[in-house]
């Protein structure tokens, strides 16, 4: 059977969920960084009237990418929680499985009850190995709608710093505002990356 | 490995001992396990750890399937005791654990459920194995809490669970105590460490001295057979346990 329970695989597979969790809770604070700063980039567009109504479009669509790759987060950090779960389970199993395999191996002759017990264990080992292989995939498709969400991130802010160049007194303001848009979602791309090769590598 | 070594035999009555396992693991404590058979009735007492599993299980199956095994007794809720009931539930899922009903619902950490899980009342009870009978004898605060020993009437057999057990040296690990005096010197230290109540040890020492006992059989260590059971009931008596002979402090 090529799904026999290693252990090893399955603490590293626990490790790397983990990992992600935590590289997760680290683009949340940036998204919700980010939020702030385009609810403040509002109210200035706002403030400067005329001269900025693109500058708000823009910081409008900011907010909302914020919102939705928040919301992005929050389903990758569910698919962690299940994978960690699942491998969880699957360690569990696999400590099992090396003492049911031991007890078979020393005993003369297994009875078919026996071998049945182990065929049990390892078609259960098999489906969860399935599962988290699954969450795996969902993992990654979702991490790849976050790596192009931060791409339009980068797109658009750029726009910012164009907008902010018609924006005459409130000009200077409003660079710096784009400035550091540009700033966080540089930020982001690269923990997304590291999430998704942290992913891939297995 | 450990192996099977027949204790009692009166027809199909018989008593297994599964002990000494060289091979174990020097971190992890041996342990006795006894298997009970009566008319294809088979009862398992303290299991084990579950790292012991596969040495218990293999020497089982020299003498019985292991697979047929459909009762368990727990002595009380350690993990020497008890931590193998997740796999021995894996082999048949309708195995029985008996165990006190202090612990029923501590040990599905370690696996089973309530339908796994039979409780014993505090005062103990008996149930029927094959066409014979056996006892669940209170011994609580032995070390545990909730804690019974198992008593056969016609093998005169009483599985004693940590009551007798003894650490004994490599060299001096026999089946049977030889040398009271000298096997003795080895339960010391551990009962006096272990049995926390001189009321609850004075109240066992007085029901057991009214049983009719022929082997005393500990979970470590060896068993205690013929006079050697009322000299260790009579040791056990004034051997001074409990806080005050704790010598804790600093
Ligand atoms: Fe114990
Ligand atoms: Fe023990």
């Amino acid at each position: 059977m090529s799904n026999k329970p290693t252990h090893k695989t399955s603490s590293g597979e626990l490790a790397g969920f983990v990992r992600l969790n935590e590289g997760i809770k680290g683009v949340v604070l940036i998204a919700f960084q980010i939020n702030i700063m385009a609810l403040n980039a509002i109210l200035l567009a706002h403030r400067a009237g005329e001269v900025a109504l693109g500058f708000g479009v823009i910081s409008k669509e900011l907010r909302s990418l914020s919102v939705e790759l928040t919301a992005l987060m929050q389903e990758l950090s569910n698919d962690a929680y299940l994978a960690v779960n699942l491998i969880s389970d699957l360690l569990r199993q696999e400590r099992r499985y090396r003492l049911l395999k031991k007890a078979t191996d020393l005993v003369a002759n297994p009875s078919p009850a026996l071998r049945d017990v182990m065929v049990r264990r390892e078609e259960e080992f098999s489906l969860i190995t399935q599962r988290v292989r699954e969450v795996r995939l969902r993992l990654l498709d979702r991490l790849e709608d976050a790596r192009k969400l931060c791409q339009f991130g980068t797109a658009i802010s750029r726009s910012a710093k164009i907008e902010a160049a018609y924006g005459r007194e409130y000009g200077r303001a409003l660079a710096e505002v784009s400035q550091e848009f540009d700033q966080k979602i540089q930020n982001i791309l690269p923990s997304i990356e590291a999430l998704c090769t942290g992913m891939q590598r297995r | 490995m450990k192996t099977a070594q027949t204790i009692y035999q009166e027809g199909s009555h018989r008593w297994v001992v599964i002990a000494r396992d060289p091979s174990k693991p020097d971190c992890v404590i041996d342990t006795n396990e006894y298997l009970i058979s009566r008319e294809g009735d088979n009862l398992l007492t303290d299991p084990g750890g579950s790292e012991i599993f596969p040495a218990v299980f293999a020497a089982l199956s020299t003498i019985v399937d292991p697979m047929a095994i459909r009762y368990l007794f727990a002595s009380h809720q350690d993990p020497d005791i008890i931590s193998s009931l997740g796999l021995w539930l894996e082999c048949n899922p309708d195995i029985r654990c008996y165990v006190s009903r202090l612990w029923s619902t501590f040990i599905p950490h370690f696996g089973g459920d309530e339908n796994s899980l039979a409780a014993i009342p505090d005062e103990g009870m008996s149930m029927s194995l094959g066409s014979g009978q056996i006892e669940y004898v209170p011994a609580h605060f032995l070390h545990s809490s909730g804690n019974f020993h198992l008593y056969d009437p016609d093998a005169r057999i009483l599985f004693s669970g940590d009551v007798g057990a003894a650490m004994t040296p490599p060299e001096e690990d026999e089946l049977f105590v030889r040398d009271f005096d000298k096997h003795i010197r080895h339960a010391e230290g551990f009962h006096r460490r272990w049995m926390g109540s001189t009321e609850a040890k004075l109240d066992w020492c007085e029901r057991a001295s009214r049983m009719k006992i022929d082997m005393l059989c500990p979970q470590h260590g060896s068993i205690y057979q013929g006079d050697d059971v009322m000299r260790f009931i009579n040791w056990f008596a004034e051997l001074p346990v409990g806080l005050s002979t704790f010598r804790h402090r600093r």
